[in-house]
């Protein structure tokens, strides 16, 4: 009896670039699988994440990063094209040192494409903290998250490349990758920092969907060149 | 990330390309008609990318992104492998291995009518053509060609059936023929059936000659032609 459930490529995606930088987290994604949840409208795609901590029983904070995850994922999401099914995105955390939620966004983005859903563009996500002394880091560790008084998550649309210049068109005089798909805070800080660490996550998630683009394409097969039969 | 006209590469044609990439604009191409295939949508004036793959152009004017995946999105006139999972009053349901179920008519054989419908067991593996696919709606299958014919269509007996990427699948059935497959057809005799599904059913008159042939297709997805020849000759060094 053949299997319904197809099982996509699980893709791992360390975080940080910093050399002290490991949180893992795996993302598996599968479908889409016919049929809708009850909630949803059976005139569109859905998708749904399922979050499974390292260790211990699934609670609120676990059912918040779904959420936050399903959100992100539904603005990337081309929900017309197979309408009437479901989309599953399980998300495991192997290791949290810190930036997890952004490492999940980021697996998650890349297990998408290599399931070959299609989507609007690519989420890049980044974790941006205001340290006490004032200066803002990127990517930081579990201890100095738990010791910075205010961080935020960020998550961009990719930069894409573009045939013609002037196309995509800008939006409001500004590039479309300067967008913000989801943004989440924690703790206190002014809106100034709020702006800087909106503008270091802007120039961080170009330089992460470089290596996301770089990546991917080294990923697929080789370029067979044989004609079509 | 926005560089000026140094990096906007005049055609994307044979480029890697990612969600969300423009790769043509329509304002400079108001006479043509373009056939636009998979993963590319238009939106306004400019066709952008929805999956990940390499952007691919065949004269006159037909664009796609190529990409190799583990699921399959129907196509009208794919052959693909499928395995009958129920039958009711008036079709089987058959996997393919996308979103949702096929439908196969009861009728579309060649010479079928109600007096003589085939009983087909659950899990019995059919080679099938799809002829409707349309989002939204189950694919409808057929056991005949588009004239009516049965020309090979139909139930597969015997062999062994392994699952591949659809990557896989083209490459196998590509024109001219394949490395692996050339390789392994001047020394060994075994009958194959590629279904673009990423389904592939290999027959031999020895088990051994299956499972060398089914291991042999499966690791020759990622290597280059020099490197398939060379992993058919070891293999059939170690048998022989």
């Amino acid at each position: 009896m053949a299997s319904y459930f197809r099982r996509k490529k699980i893709t791992f995606w360390p975080c940080g670039f910093r050399i002290s930088g490991d949180t893992i987290v795996l993302a598996a994604v599968y479908g889409p699988k016919a049929g809708s949840k009850k909630n949803e409208s059976p005139e569109k795609a859905s998708i749904e994440v399922l979050w499974k901590p390292k260790s211990g029983q699934i609670g609120k904070a676990e059912r918040e990063y779904e959420m936050i995850l399903t959100r992100t994922l539904q603005s990337i999401f081309l929900s017309t094209i197979h309408p009437n099914t479901t989309t599953s995105v399980i998300i495991q955390v192997m290791h949290d040192d810190g930036a997890l939620l952004p490492c999940a966004i980021n697996a998650a983005c890349a297990a998408l494409v290599d399931a070959g859903i299609p989507l609007k563009s690519l989420a890049v996500a980044i974790c941006c903290g205001i340290t006490e002394s004032g200066s803002i880091i990127l990517d930081p560790t579990k201890q100095e998250e738990q010791e910075m008084p205010a961080f935020a998550y960020l998550v961009f649309p990719n930069s894409s490349l573009a045939v013609l210049p002037g196309t995509p068109p800008l939006i409001e005089g500004e590039p479309v990758e300067h967008g913000i798909i989801t943004s989440v805070t924690h703790g206190a800080m002014s809106v100034d920092d709020y702006f800087d660490c909106l503008d270091r996550g802007r120039v961080a998630s170009a330089k992460l969907s470089e290596f996301l683009r770089k990546n991917l394409a080294q990923s697929q097969i080789p370029n067979h060149s044989s004609k079509a039969s | 990330m926005t560089d000026e006209s140094s990096s906007h590469p005049n055609t994307l044609v044979d480029h890697w390309v990612a969600p969300g990439d423009v790769v043509l604009d329509l304002t400079n191409m108001a006479n043509q008609t373009l056939k636009l295939g998979g993963g590319l949508r238009q939106e306004c004036d400019a066709i952008i990318v929805t999956k990940a793959g390499r952007f691919k152009f065949s004269k006159p004017n037909k664009y796609w992104v190529e990409s190799s995946q583990k699921r399959y999105v129907p196509c009208v006139e794919d052959t693909v492998l499928g395995i009958v999972v129920d039958s009711k009053a008036d079709n089987f349901l058959v996997d393919i291995k996308g979103p949702t179920l096929g439908f196969l008519p009861v009728l579309a054989f060649e010479g079928g009518t109600r007096r003589n419908v085939p009983k087909f067991e659950i899990g019995t593996v059919l080679y099938l053509r799809v002829v409707k696919a349309n989002t939204g709606m189950n694919p409808e299958l057929s056991c005949t060609d588009a004239t009516g014919k049965a020309s090979e269509f139909g139930p597969i007996k015997d062999g062994y059936m392994f699952e591949s990427s659809t990557g896989l699948a083209r490459l196998l059935l590509s024109r001219p023929t394949c490395p692996v497959l050339d390789a392994l057809g001047k020394k060994l005799s075994f009958e194959i059936a590629v279904g673009l599904n990423g389904r592939v059913w290999v027959n031999a008159s020895s088990p051994s000659t299956v499972i060398l042939v089914a291991n042999a297709i499966m690791s020759a997805e990622f290597l280059s032609g020099a490197q398939q020849r060379i992993l058919v000759e070891k293999l059939l060094q170690r048998v022989q």
